[in-house]
């Protein structure tokens, strides 16, 4: 990989990695330090690297350092003032957005990832699997079981939000 | 793939991973609008899938690499475009080449893209000529030591035969320079020294058959000296050979002393066979300060040093 291929996937890329991040740990400057690390690694194993893996790549390590970054955190709880302020993240306008990503974020870990993954980055259920080391099939039911419970909660936000 | 009331929920939600096939996806299109009650469970699930959501990465600049000024792209353009005259000057410059060669070679070195340098000044040739020219300095300086112990060993012979010999040559020369009874020659005198078959036979009188050819005299006895000088002069002599003179002063007491007295102070002369095929002639020696010397060495390993430095940087 040549310096301009390096930095055209920081280009193509660094926003999907950042937000993947971002709306899983709601942290900014963690997530920003993440991405930053997962760069980093691409920068140093870019001979390694197949061009036509970089993306996945990017997310597979982005995914195991936030992995780490959350068990840390579990040990060490944040403080109020480092959780991310509601206006850091860019969201839709709409209440139901809102009201979903509310959901989303009590889901578990793996099952918040793979919603982000699917519905962002539009990985199929392999890619999933290869990025966070999971079957076809595992990726399949987990996802499908947080899109249920999603439902469930919608419906039960569903009159708050109205 | 069958869809009924307890495969739909799978279905459906494979439907809006965007997991199903082109044909399937019209199945299930098709399956709600035959049973319209599936709709909101579709309409439901289809509320769980995230939309597009801009966030961007404020620092992205920070994550790229500093590329040269000059891509690969414009490396590839200059190259295109000067590569023929620069490779045509290049080959231009070996002046001895043929012009039919040098076409060759343009020809193969365009194909496999190469560039000629013409012959010129490169740092590794400045390194030899510098390693060369220290060690010829080197041998230099060890050879002037071995004339110096060969000269000294030499000169005891020739300073007895001179010790012998002198006494009736500087008799004529003080008679010649009585007033000033004093013989000098200029330190920049220089004396040819001739030899014959003859005088080492003799033996006694060499100074008188092997003799001082030219003497430069000081102004108030330049001209007595000159005729004695002459008086000596051998009459047949060849292929004489000019070596470097010692000044000598020569008082008139200095002739009365001993001979190892007065031969300290004499030019020593060495005789030369000069029919020997394996003999050595110094034409010159070069006297070198050690301290200098020391100092050329160190400045050139230090230039030396920095180029490579900067090479390699």
């Amino acid at each position: 990989m040549t310096d301009k291929a390096y930095n055209d996937c920081v280009d193509n890329f660094a926003d999907g990695v950042y937000r993947f991040i971002v709306k899983n740990i709601r942290h900014t400057e963690d997530a920003q330090d993440i991405v930053q690390s997962a760069f980093e690694k691409l920068w140093v194993n870019r001979e390694q690297v197949l061009p036509e893996k970089v993306k996945s790549y990017l997310f597979t390590v982005a995914y195991h350092q936030m992995i780490d970054h959350i068990r840390k955190s579990n040990k060490m709880p944040l403080s109020e003032d480092t959780k991310i302020p509601q206006q850091q993240i860019v969201q839709e306008d709409e209440e139901l957005k809102q009201v979903l990503m509310r959901a989303i974020n009590e889901l578990n870990p793996i099952q918040k990832s793979l919603v982000l993954l699917k519905d962002y980055e539009g990985y199929s259920y392999q890619e999933i699997g290869e990025i966070m080391h999971l079957s076809e099939s595992q990726v399949k039911v987990y996802l499908h079981r947080a899109r249920l419970i999603l439902k469930t909660k919608l419906s039960a936000y569903a009159p708050i939000a109205s | 793939m069958q869809l009924n009331e307890s495969t739909y929920e799978t279905i459906f939600l494979l439907y809006i991973d965007k997991e199903l096939s082109p044909k399937e996806r019209l199945e299930v299109e098709a399956f709600i609008a035959d049973n319209p009650n599936f709709a909101l469970e579709m309409e439901a699930l289809q509320a769980t899938v995230l939309g597009s959501d801009k966030i961007q990465y404020p620092f992205k600049e920070n994550l790229k690499q500093q590329l040269d000024t000059t891509s690969l792209e414009d490396l590839e353009k200059d190259w295109n475009q000067s590569y023929a005259t620069i490779l045509k000057a290049d080959v231009e410059a070996i002046p001895s080449l043929s012009t039919s060669f040098k076409n060759a070679l343009k020809k193969d070195a365009t194909k496999e893209g190469i560039v000629i340098k013409p012959f010129g000044f490169s740092q590794q040739k400045f390194t030899y000529a510098a390693v060369a020219a220290c060690l010829m300095v080197f041998l230099g300086y060890q050879q002037l030591t071995k004339t110096e112990t060969r000269s000294s060993a030499a000169s005891p012979l020739v300073k007895t035969e001179i010790s012998n010999a002198s006494p009736k040559v500087f008799e004529e020369r003080i008679e010649t320079n009585a007033e000033t009874k004093q013989v000098q020659t200029e330190p920049r005198a220089i004396t040819k020294l001739q030899t014959s078959s003859s005088s080492k036979k003799q033996g006694t009188n060499l100074i008188q058959q092997a003799s001082i050819a030219m003497v430069e005299p000081t102004p108030d006895n330049g001209s007595l000296i000159n005729q004695a000088m002459m008086k000596e002069m051998p009459r047949t002599y060849n292929n004489p050979i000019t070596i470097d003179a010692i000044p000598v002063t020569i008082s008139s007491a200095n002739l009365d002393l001993a001979p190892t007295e007065v031969e300290k102070e004499l030019t020593s002369y060495e005789i030369i066979d000069t029919e020997d095929p394996n003999r050595t002639i110094f034409i010159a020696n070069f006297e070198i300060d050690g301290n200098k010397f020391r100092g050329l060495t160190r400045r050139v390993s230090a230039l030396l040093k920095r180029n490579k430095s900067e090479k390699e940087k």
